[in-house]
């Protein structure tokens, strides 16, 4: 089956869906079934669009990056539309457009096909951040968004009047043969920032306070785990292969993610509400993901992105429920949470174990596995940055924890679907099986991004 | 043969079964611990000694273990301490909060101890000890507060990054991940660095001046039976990476010629009397009884610390020995006061008197440990700090004498307070009916007295097997030991002579006592004062303020460090709300004004 129909797919179910409003949640479940089954079947390589051979016309590149992306993206969304089926019915439609847009934006290779994928996207993230019922932050997310994605337009735009190519792999062959990095500087920086708005990296993502901090059981994983992960699967293309980070640009990218990685633990320090802290984690670990690509350590930052993704889903759905019954997400609020609720307790625990990367969680694992590979590559500096940062995070998760697990006086009641729990008990047994049992992830490496071979290879 | 690797796992699957054990009856859960436990004790003790475990990994492909002396002196003693403990599970379970958990993160922190000594990779051993730590901070909640466990977490994570740091540090330089020729393959700046990195981890687990905040917290608020094997076990992490920083790095740097010693190991052992002299006056002036021992294991970490500092055979073994000693004497006192906190339900000593009538075994108990941690012949306690202090008085470290021996008469000064205040003393009416502990609690508490005193009497094996492990670990000369005798620079100590005098004297007294008169007992109630009745008796216990004076002397100076990490915390929040005024603002304008600064001031970069 072809690639293009993750795309097309979509987009079509998403008009027809209008049509049948009432089942459009359902649709949604069969095209991301459908989705999921055609990642597994899609042939690698670039997909020609319209007979227009490259660099002319759009084309698709399926390598195994982009699959586990399409993967990743397809099944979570999935799984929170399911989840949510009662509690919000009717985004079916826009769920559809998620895909679509998504799905396209991990596919493309061509850069202003990207950019309309990006609005594509941006608008159904708008749309989704309106059931948080707090307009305002969703108008701050649209307009910080429509400047990300005007500043990755125009940086586009610089970039096409010098090569006078779209097309990425083109585009890269193109600046190798240039080879003049000054002149990159403004187009690249533009471009970043646009991304790093969509990806929440700090200090672009102000509009994240307020959409996450105030989300729900459905906002809160989609914006933090499908859109945080997408997000990040791009940038991280984008980085490896178009900008490959150098001189003064590299060291002051590299000062906003570290800076990045060790204030937003420091504000989740500072925090005391539940899904501030979450969210502020958040931050850090997106931060940590680019900081990843920028090092050239793809497989672990593609790893980070998969375990981030299932653990914050689970967290999120587990606090945005409790905040939904008890009214209140202030962590004073909701402390003895666990007492009724064993198992998600321990579910949530296992998630925050593996976020700070403790052993016997595949959050250990990936740390280590990166750490070493920052080391083999000199960065000592970052190194230490991101454990003191981790030590900040060690200490509000733990403080979390167990002012959720003890009560204080009255105990609060909040009960949780028995979906919740079977889902959340396969990723929490996920992440511990990965944690114990390594073998699978050495089995993939850097070499899942393709795109410079393509470019070496035509 | 034993295989560590078959013992990790064995751990790992009663842990789980142990879960479900402890779901179905505490009781049940708490026996079959007993008995993993037990299980992985003989099993280490059958075959550790001689090096005779079975190394090789087949199941667990991604690690390697690998056998020395040192690594098994810790692992054995651990495990000894939590076998121990673990007799006291079955009486203590049914009181915490989530009892169901308690011997699965219990067993869970062995299995994380013994792959942490056992192992030959950096990164493992640091697993391994995030293990244990992650493992531990959720028992100590169980117990009387959630914030020590948040203070243990923060200053153990404190330690495991710095050591996480040197690890890296050292993989730069060397290539490779191996514990020992990572060690031995640095030099220069490098093994500053990493010995200044390592060291910051072994104050951190040791609970040393100054990252000691946390030891009272935890051990003063952990289940009870919990602190016996913090203060006995893990707080010996710290003394082993503590090790391999001042005796295996061991960097060359500036080196004080009149006491012939590197400014490094100098200054660690400064540091280490610090904490005996803090710990001691810490100690001093606590009432809870759980408290002024944690305050005691800082002092004796101090000890510790200076033992390895002073780089010479008497003290590297006056170190291990003490090691040994404080294991035992604090495990003894910790549970001893367990056995007394369950009777009566409070830690507290003006809260308590007059259990000796009641729990005479344990009050023997205690005072065995006591004497031990005093430094008092003849128990073990005495052996070790009579060989670090010849080392010490050897080097002519002057200062660090002074602290040492201000150490051992501190503890004079408040190891017998709980003694009195505990155990001695008039009781209150509303312990009549307490008992002594039940008798599998007993079976620890009576194996505990017997080798504090072997340790004290018969030291000639113990020397031995330290011998190996100065062997193996350095090139200073073993010491010389026979049955009763330790030999050492300014002449030769008779244990066994002296035990024999001593039990001599107390046979005597013993006599005195029986022939005599037996004495009145008097109720608290009993008394007039200033022709008033006195309707509390709490009042006149005599522990209420019992030094006074004394602590008046530093009353304002003993919060300075509580209050220094306070203001760290405070500090680092308040750095959140900045972060957070200046980048989460709800007005768009700063964020825009944010990307308008970066694209600035890069094009200005890159123009330039």
């Amino acid at each position: 089956m072809s690639a293009v129909l993750l795309i097309a797919i979509p987009l079509l179910a998403a008009f027809i869906s209008i049509l049948f409003k009432k089942y459009s949640i359902y649709l949604l479940f069969a095209v991301t079934i459908f989705n999921i089954a055609n990642v597994f079947l899609a042939t690698e390589g670039i997909i020609i669009i319209g007979g227009f051979s490259p660099p002319l016309g759009i084309s698709l590149l399926v390598d195994t990056y982009s699959k586990i992306a399409l993967l990743l993206v397809n099944a979570l969304v999935l799984v929170i539309a399911a989840l949510n089926v009662k509690a919000y019915p009717k985004y079916g439609t826009i769920l559809l457009l998620v895909v679509a847009g998504l799905n396209g934006l991990v596919l493309t290779n061509d850069l202003f096909n990207f950019f309309v994928f990006l609005e594509i996207s941006g608008i159904a993230a708008y749309l989704i951040t309106a059931s948080n019922k707090k307009p305002i932050t969703t108008f701050r997310y649209l307009v910080i968004g429509a400047i990300g994605s005007s500043l990755f337009l125009l940086g586009l735009i610089i970039l096409y009047s010098m090569f006078g190519t779209l097309n990425m792999v083109d585009m890269i062959k193109e600046i190798a043969l240039n080879n003049n990095y000054q002149e990159l500087v403004l187009p690249f920086t533009l471009m970043f920032i646009g991304l790093g708005v969509e990806a929440k990296l700090l200090p672009f993502n102000s509009w994240v306070k307020g959409i996450l901090g105030h989300s729900n059981t459905f906002s809160g994983p989609m914006i933090a785990s499908v859109y945080a992960s997408a997000m990040g699967f791009v940038l991280g293309r984008f980085i490896t292969n178009l900008f490959n980070f150098e001189g003064m640009l590299l060291t002051v990218v590299l000062v906003i993610l570290v800076a990045g990685i060790v204030l937003s633990d420091i504000m989740a320090f500072a925090s005391k509400k539940s899904r501030e802290i979450l969210l502020f984690s958040s931050v850090a670990q997106a931060s940590m993901i680019a900081l990843l690509f920028v090092n050239g350590i793809i497989i672990w930052a593609v790893y980070l992105i998969i375990a981030n993704a299932l653990s914050k889903t689970v967290m999120f759905m587990i606090i945005n429920k409790a905040q939904k019954d008890v009214g209140s997400d202030e962590v004073k609020s909701l402390q003895g949470l666990f007492a009724n609720n064993l198992v998600i307790g321990i579910i949530f625990t296992i998630a925050t174990l593996s976020v700070m990367g403790l052993p016997l969680l595949v959050g250990f694992t990936i740390k280590l596995n990166f750490l070493t590979e920052l080391a083999d590559a000199g960065q000592i500096w970052t190194i230490a940055f991101i454990l003191i940062a981790s030590v900040v995070e060690g200490i509000y998760f733990v403080k979390l924890l167990l002012k959720l697990w003890y009560p204080e006086g009255n105990l609060i009641k909040v009960n949780y679907h028995l979906s919740f729990k079977l889902v959340f008990a396969i990723i929490a047994l996920a992440l511990l099986t990965f944690g114990v049992y390594q073998a699978p992830l050495d089995k993939l490496d850097n070499t899942v991004d393709t795109v410079m071979e393509v470019v070496n290879n035509g | 043969m034993a295989n560590i690797e078959y013992l990790l796992l064995f751990l790992v699957g009663s842990a789980v079964i142990s879960y479900f054990l402890t779901r179905l009856n505490s009781f049940i859960g708490s026996i079959f611990t007993i008995f993993a436990t037990m299980f992985v004790f003989v099993s280490l003790a059958a075959y550790g000694f001689n090096m005779n475990l079975d190394t090789t990994v087949s199941l667990l492909p991604w690690f390697s273990f690998s056998q020395t002396y040192l690594g098994f002196f810790f692992v054995i003693i651990i495990a000894f301490i939590y076998l121990m403990v673990s007799f006291f599970h079955p009486y203590f379970l049914d009181k915490y909060p989530y009892k169901n958990s308690y011997n699965l993160l219990f067993l869970l922190s062995l299995a994380g101890i013994i792959g942490a000594f056992y192992t030959d990779h950096f990164l493992q051993l640091f697993f391994f000890f995030e293990m244990i730590i992650w493992t531990t901070m959720f028992l100590i909640p169980q117990g009387k507060s959630r914030e020590a466990a948040v203070s243990y977490f923060g200053f153990s994570l404190t330690g495991s990054v710095a050591l996480l740091i040197g690890i890296f540090v050292i993989y730069q330089n060397v290539g490779r991940f191996d514990i020992q020729a990572g060690l031995a393959g640095i030099s220069g700046t490098t093994s500053v660095f990493v010995f200044v990195l390592f060291m910051i981890a072994a104050l951190a687990k040791l609970g040393t001046f100054p990252l000691h905040i946390w030891l009272p917290l935890a051990h003063g608020n952990a289940p009870h039976p919990f602190s016996p094997v913090l203060s006995g076990a893990l707080v010996k992490l710290g003394a082993f990476i503590g090790i391999l920083a001042l005796i295996k790095i061991n960097p060359i740097g500036p080196v004080i010629g009149a006491i012939d010693l590197a400014l490094g190991q100098y200054i660690i052992a400064f540091i280490g009397s610090l904490s005996i002299v803090f710990g001691t006056l810490m100690a001093i002036k606590e009432d809870d009884a759980k408290k002024l021992l944690a305050y005691s294991s800082m002092s004796h970490g101090g000890y510790i610390l200076v033992a390895f500092s002073a780089l010479n055979g008497f003290a590297f073994a006056g170190g291990l020995y003490h090691i040994l000693a404080h294991a035992l004497a604090s495990a003894g006192a910790f549970m001893a006061i367990a056995a007394v906190a369950r009777a009566t339900g409070t830690t507290k000593m003006k809260e308590l008197g007059g259990m000796i009538h009641k729990m005479p075994i344990t009050y023997l108990a205690y005072l065995i440990a006591i004497i031990s941690m005093a430094g008092i012949p003849p128990m073990g306690g005495f052996i070790s700090k009579w060989l670090i202090f010849q080392a010490v008085i050897d080097r002519g470290m002057i200062l660090i004498a002074v602290a040492v021996f201000f150490g051992s008469v501190g503890s004079f000064l408040y190891v017998f307070r709980p003694l009195a205040a505990l155990f001695l003393g008039q009781e209150f009416r509303e312990y009549k009916h307490v008992k002594e502990a039940p008798l599998l609690m007993l079976i620890p508490t009576f194996i505990i007295m017997g080798l504090n005193i072997y340790t004290g009497v018969i030291p000639k094996q113990i020397i031995d097997f330290i011998n190996n492990i100065i062997g193996e670990n350095t090139a200073f000369a073993p010491v010389v030991a026979t049955t009763f005798t330790v030999t050492a620079t300014y002449g030769t100590l008779n244990a066994g002579l002296i035990a024999l005098i001593f039990g001599v004297g107390v046979a005597i007294a013993f006599i005195i006592f029986i022939l005599m008169k037996k004495s009145r007992k008097v109720e608290l109630m009993d008394t007039y004062t200033a022709a008033n009745f006195v309707h509390d008796e709490h009042l006149l216990h005599y522990s209420v303020d019992f030094y006074a004076p004394l602590e008046r002397m530093y009353e304002k100076q003993s919060h300075w460090m509580k209050k220094f990490y306070d203001a760290l915390a405070h500090k680092v929040k308040e750095v959140g709300k900045l972060a957070k005024y200046l980048f989460m603002s709800n007005n768009i304008g700063v964020t825009l004004i944010w990307i308008l600064v970066i694209i600035v001031l890069l094009i200005g970069v890159v123009a330039l």
